[in-house]
């Protein structure tokens, strides 16, 4: 039997900019970006603060558009979409990890990542199991009741991680995952996304600092000035 | 936090040093104390200009609330002062020379008592007045009082350019001088004539002067029309009886010595006061009323200052970031603190300005009610124009200012007291709050339950105990808020992204949702528990006037308003009334203003040997049958329920009344059932009376119809045959209707303060809802960047305001019930003496539900749209809320 492999780009930059108006003159945050990102690919992008790797993931997750250029997510043109129809995209084939996990705090910790299913509208016994088997493996199913205050802040991040994974999506876009934790349970963290995103099968974009992290990934990206300094451009 | 909250704080660096703003700061912390608070009080003008631009909106709420709250008290203050200043008025317009007044104990004393009192040591002067209700012909119940005086005496009297001929006043024509006012209203000019009824009698009057009583006190009834006394008698009365006299001490006697003097020379029978004193009558008179009224529209101020608690701490938690840089660049905390009192201040003093005209137009929206509040139940004068004295100006001042200032300061001081690295840290604002939850329950259940055990043990005997519950209610309720919405929110399951997760969301919530969830609560348990009591004194009336009214057909006077002795029937007219075909027995009242010891009541006589007529006084005490026997057999009197909690008199006892030949000690046989206002009501038989006071005419005749007659034919015939006399010919069901109409215009502006309280508190749920979006920025980013749609998180907001009504409405309806329990049970016994049935009026409270319910969505809109525009852009790192 012949397995078809799909190579559509999980997610293509083609010539995008994104600028802001200075006051003084439009100011570009990133300029004329252009990259494949092939599917099941873990990508880091590294850069300096202000170097534009925020605004290249918020482009990505379609939360921002881009002033120039084409934004797609498995060749769907991000730009050419409502505000609505990008939030079904974010919702349907997106998995976002914050630095500061965001949780909220009058959920417990299994409803907490459960809230992308109840927001797409999912009946509670068809998200259930997969929220104890993300939880359980993320060493956290005996938590699942408790309250997220309670959790250290890597445990938090990890349920972040299950609620990103949760609905499946094909692309896992993760801001400074370990930002605000400490070397070892951000190695802890890392190594756990990327296991997961392996095990998942999904492509991940991750913006970091730590080169030690990058170095986890299948390519390493460094923006500059709003410029990306290696984008291996697939050949069509 | 964005950078938009700090722009002012950064105009005043860019200013110290425009091209280096860290090291303008490290300048300005390191200034001498002086310069720091004068660069503060031009921070401060900066800054209120920034925030003006930034969150107008919730100044605008704040501005609002004060202006609600001073609008409401101040509207029960101008119709409080005025109640009693158009009483004051026409006193000081009508006696304003006089230093002592002299009345009868009954409706009239005869005229040697003028003799006797200009023969007392120390009297200079003395006027005899002769004061008669008539209703003017062709207009419904428009009532002029005539004022008949002797030309000749020195009294004051303010015509209006030249009077006519004093003696035209005498020649018996009719002659009178009426206000300009009245003049106006009517096109009247001198010379014309105008008909006014008088008992039976129609008489014509004509305009012979003007004469200004508002010159002598603006306030003075427009109503008053001058005669001369001897006409007066003659036209409208009866001849040799008078109702006042006026007395001017002798310069540099003592007044209360003569006051003392006439008092013994006149007997028990008269009443000798000073002007003060009558204004103390009306004002014991008005107190319940008024305190009512005040107590209302204090709760509503009430209400008022959680709006402004809400926007000052939805503005604040706006400007954290700013407060926390102010405090790291050296600005001491009383200077923080300061500086928001003095933005809260400022906004408070708007309010005031607008609080100042919305309160005297919600007064003059509500005088004609009131008015007829104080004419119908109090027999006072009516309100004809509205003064606002200058200590009003003041104290709606005071209230705006304190109101606004006392909301505030409780943010004010915890954001001043905060930590500055808490304040420029992440860490949400709900924590400490969050710990207190339980703490603030105990106090709030505490309080209320003290209170309770005060009551039960020592409170009851107190007149003013239910007022204290009252206040308990309003502190221990919002206290309880807390707690509940813990108890409930936290409880709750979340199935979805749907009601459930909204409600769970503000378990986290609880310091902004205790302040909307309290406001509304007490919004609710005034609402709800005032309806409760007016739905439950309604139906007892209803009870009441089934059993009271049983005639088919009433007949009185057009002028009668129960005062006076001129609104009568002759006794021929009410035999050829009951000389009718169709009447089977007829029924007589006689009734008047009389005097048990201090008090004022009202006496009436009423045919006791008419068959079944026991079940026109329900007893509350005594035995029926044998109560009745002795009204009969013995003049023995029945005592409505007012008088005898008033005076603790119950069956047994005797009470005294004031007659002609002194007082005399009747036999309680009874107590009924009795709902009107003032002082009370004895009753005995037509006979007993005409002992007591002598033989008179009768003010009023019902009519029982044999079976098979229509009342309303009945009352379309008399109409039609006795169409010259001047009579009010009702059926049974137009009475009862004017009854109830009266009863629902009595609680008119109890319905205008509900109302202003419920808007107050839905300001209030639109606010916290503003606030929350604000709070909830990151967590509404959130939902957007993971996929919720705009209608989602509107959805969701739209569920939390419906919780805030829910919350605040299970919470009041608890309120609700208690403060109608206090209202019925305490209050109305202790200050009108009424016993009040409690019936449950479903409909109306349903009704009230259903508002508040739908109010409370509504106000939900406008936050909802704001909340479902969040972009999931603000998912920004830098983004304080996390």
């Amino acid at each position: 039997m012949k397995v078809q492999i799909d190579t559509t780009p999980a997610l293509s930059f083609d010539s995008v900019s994104r600028a802001y108006d200075a006051g003084s003159g439009l100011r570009y945050a990133l300029r004329d970006v252009s990259f494949d990102v092939e599917p099941g690919r873990r990508v880091a992008v590294v850069g300096r603060s202000g170097s534009g790797k925020s605004t290249l993931l918020h482009l990505a997750a379609g939360i921002d558009v881009p002033t120039e250029g084409v934004v797609r997510v498995r060749q769907r043109d991000l730009s050419a979409l409502s505000e609505e129809a990008r939030t079904m995209v974010r919702r349907d084939e997106i998995g976002l990890i914050f630095q500061f996990f965001y949780l909220m705090p009058h959920l417990p910790v299994a409803e907490n990542v459960a809230l992308p299913a109840m927001i797409a509208g999912e009946k509670p016994r068809t998200y259930r199991p997969r929220v104890r088997e993300l939880l359980e493996r993320v060493e956290l199913a005996d938590r699942a009741l408790d309250p997220v205050q309670k959790l250290s802040g890597g445990e938090q991040q990890r349920v972040a991680i299950c609620r990103a994974l949760l609905r499946r999506p094909g692309l896992l876009l993760a801001d400074e995952p370990t930002g605000n934790l400490d070397d070892e349970n951000g190695r802890r963290v890392m190594n756990l996304m990327m296991d997961l995103v392996e095990n998942e099968g999904a492509t991940l974009v991750y913006v970091t600092h730590s080169r030690e992290f990058a170095s986890l990934a299948d390519e390493v990206w460094e923006l500059h000035s709003g410029k990306i300094g290696l984008p291996p451009r697939r050949s069509a | 936090m964005r950078s938009g909250s700090c722009t002012a704080a950064r105009s005043v660096f860019r200013r110290a040093a425009p091209r280096d703003p860290p090291v303008a700061a490290f300048r300005v912390a390191l200034l001498p104390l002086d310069i720091r608070a004068h660069l503060l009080v031009r921070y401060f003008t900066h800054s209120l200009g920034a925030q003006l631009r930034s969150g107008g909106s919730l100044y605008l709420l704040t501005v609002f609330g004060v202006a609600l709250g001073v609008a409401s008290v101040l509207s029960i203050q101008i119709v409080n002062y005025n109640a009693l200043a158009a009483f004051e008025g026409t006193v000081r317009a009508v006696s304003g020379e006089a230093e002592i007044s002299v009345f009868g104990k009954t409706p009239a004393f005869p005229e040697r008592h003028y003799a006797e009192v200009l023969s007392v040591d120390g009297v200079a002067a003395a006027w005899p007045l002769y004061r008669v209700d008539v209703a003017l012909a062709d207009r419904d119940r428009f009532y002029l009082e005539v004022l008949g005086v002797d030309f000749f005496t020195p009294m004051r009297i303010p015509w209006r350019g030249d009077p006519d001929d004093v003696s035209a006043a005498l020649a018996g024509d009719g002659w009178s001088a009426v206000t300009p006012a009245l003049a106006a209203r009517f096109g009247w000019a001198v010379g014309d004539t105008f008909e006014v009824h008088s008992g039976v009698r129609r008489v014509r009057l004509r305009v012979g002067a003007m004469v200004d009583f508002q010159e002598l006190s603006p306030l003075a009834s427009r109503k008053l029309v001058v005669m001369d006394i001897a006409q007066a008698q003659a036209l409208m009365g009866r001849r040799g009886e008078l109702h006042q006299i006026d007395v001017r001490t002798a310069r540099g006697t003592d007044a209360e010595g003569v006051r003392r003097r006439l008092q013994d020379r006149l007997g028990p029978g008269m009443r000798v006061v000073t002007p003060g004193q009558r204004s103390e009558q009306a004002e014991g008179l008005l107190s319940a009323f008024r305190l009512n009224l005040s107590a209302m529209s204090l709760i509503s101020l009430f209400v008022g200052l959680f709006l402004v608690y809400s926007s000052t701490q939805a503005g604040l938690i706006r400007r954290r970031m700013e407060f926390g840089l102010l405090r790291s660049l050296g600005a001491t905390r009383t200077q923080v603190l300061a500086l928001i009192l003095g933005e809260v201040a400022l906004l408070g003093a708007l309010g005031v300005v607008l609080g100042l005209p919305l309160g005297y137009w919600a007064a003059d929206a509500n005088l004609e009610v009131v008015s007829a509040t104080l004419t119908n139940l109090y027999l006072l004068e009516e309100i004809s124009s509205l003064a606002l004295p200058r200590w009003l100006y003041g104290l709606g001042a005071a209230i705006g200012m304190g109101g606004a200032l006392a909301g505030a300061l409780a943010p004010a001081l915890d954001m001043s007291r905060r930590d500055t690295r808490a304040l420029l840290s992440a860490v949400p604002l709900q924590e400490r709050t969050e710990s207190l939850v339980f703490r603030l329950f105990a106090a709030g259940a505490g309080i209320l339950a003290a209170t309770g055990l005060w009551y039960l043990g020592w409170g009851r005997e107190w007149k003013h105990a239910g007022f204290v519950l009252c206040v308990a209610l309003l502190i221990g309720l919002p206290l309880c808020a807390p707690f509940a919405i813990r108890q409930v929110c936290g409880r709750v399951r979340v199935r979805g992204f749907g009601p459930g997760y909204s409600l769970r969301g503000l378990s986290v919530r609880i310091r902004t949702a205790s302040f909307a969830v309290a406001s509304l609560a007490i919004a609710v348990s005034m609402l709800v528990g005032i309806t409760l009591m007016i739905g439950s004194f309604r139906r007892t009336m209803e009870v009441w006037v089934n059993a009271s009214i049983r005639a088919d057909v009433y007949i009185s006077p057009a002028s009668w308003r129960g005062r006076g002795t001129a609104g009568t029937l002759e006794d021929e007219l009410v035999e050829a009334l009951a000389s009718h075909p169709g009447v089977a027995a007829v029924d007589r009242l006689r009734g008047f203003p009389a005097w048990s010891g201090d008090r004022q009541i009202g006496l009436a006589g009423v045919d006791m040997q008419l068959p079944g007529g026991e079940v026109r006084f329900p007893l509350l005490d005594g035995n029926v049958d044998e109560a009745f026997r002795r009204v009969r057999e013995d003049g023995a009197v029945l005592v409505g329920e007012t008088l005898a909690r008033g005076v603790n008199k119950w069956t047994g006892d005797e009470i005294a009344i004031a007659g002609p030949e002194g007082e005399v000690r009747f036999s309680v046989a009874g107590v009924y059932y009795d709902y009107h206002t003032g002082g009370g009501a004895v009753v005995m038989d037509l006979t007993t009376l005409e002992a007591f006071i002598g033989p008179g005419p009768v003010n009023g005749a019902a009519l029982y119809l044999k079976s098979g007659w229509d009342g309303n034919a009945v009352v379309e015939s008399l109409e039609a045959r006795f169409s010259e006399a001047p009579l009010q010919i009702r059926s049974n069901r137009r009475l009862r209707d004017e009854v109830f109409r009266i009863f629902d215009q009595t609680f008119l502006v109890t319905r205008v303060l509900q109302g202003m309280s419920l808007l107050i508190a839905v300001c209030g749920i639109m606010l916290m809802l503003l606030v929350l979006v604000r709070e909830q920025v990151t967590e509404l980013a959130l939902y957007r960047a993971v996929g919720a749609r705009r209608g989602q998180v509107f959805g969701v907001f739209l569920g939390q305001g419906l919780g805030f009504g829910l919350l605040g409405l299970g919470l009041g309806l608890v309120g609700a019930v208690l403060l109608a329990g206090v209202l019925v049970f305490e209050i109305n016994r202790a200050y009108f003496g009424w016993t009040i049935q409690v019936y449950w009026p479903w409909g109306p409270v349903l009704q009230q539900v259903a508002a508040i319910l739908g109010a409370a969505l509504l106000a939900s809109l406008y936050p909802a749209m704001r909340a479902s525009r969040t972009p999931a852009a603000e998912l920004g790192r830098d983004d304080l809320m996390a």
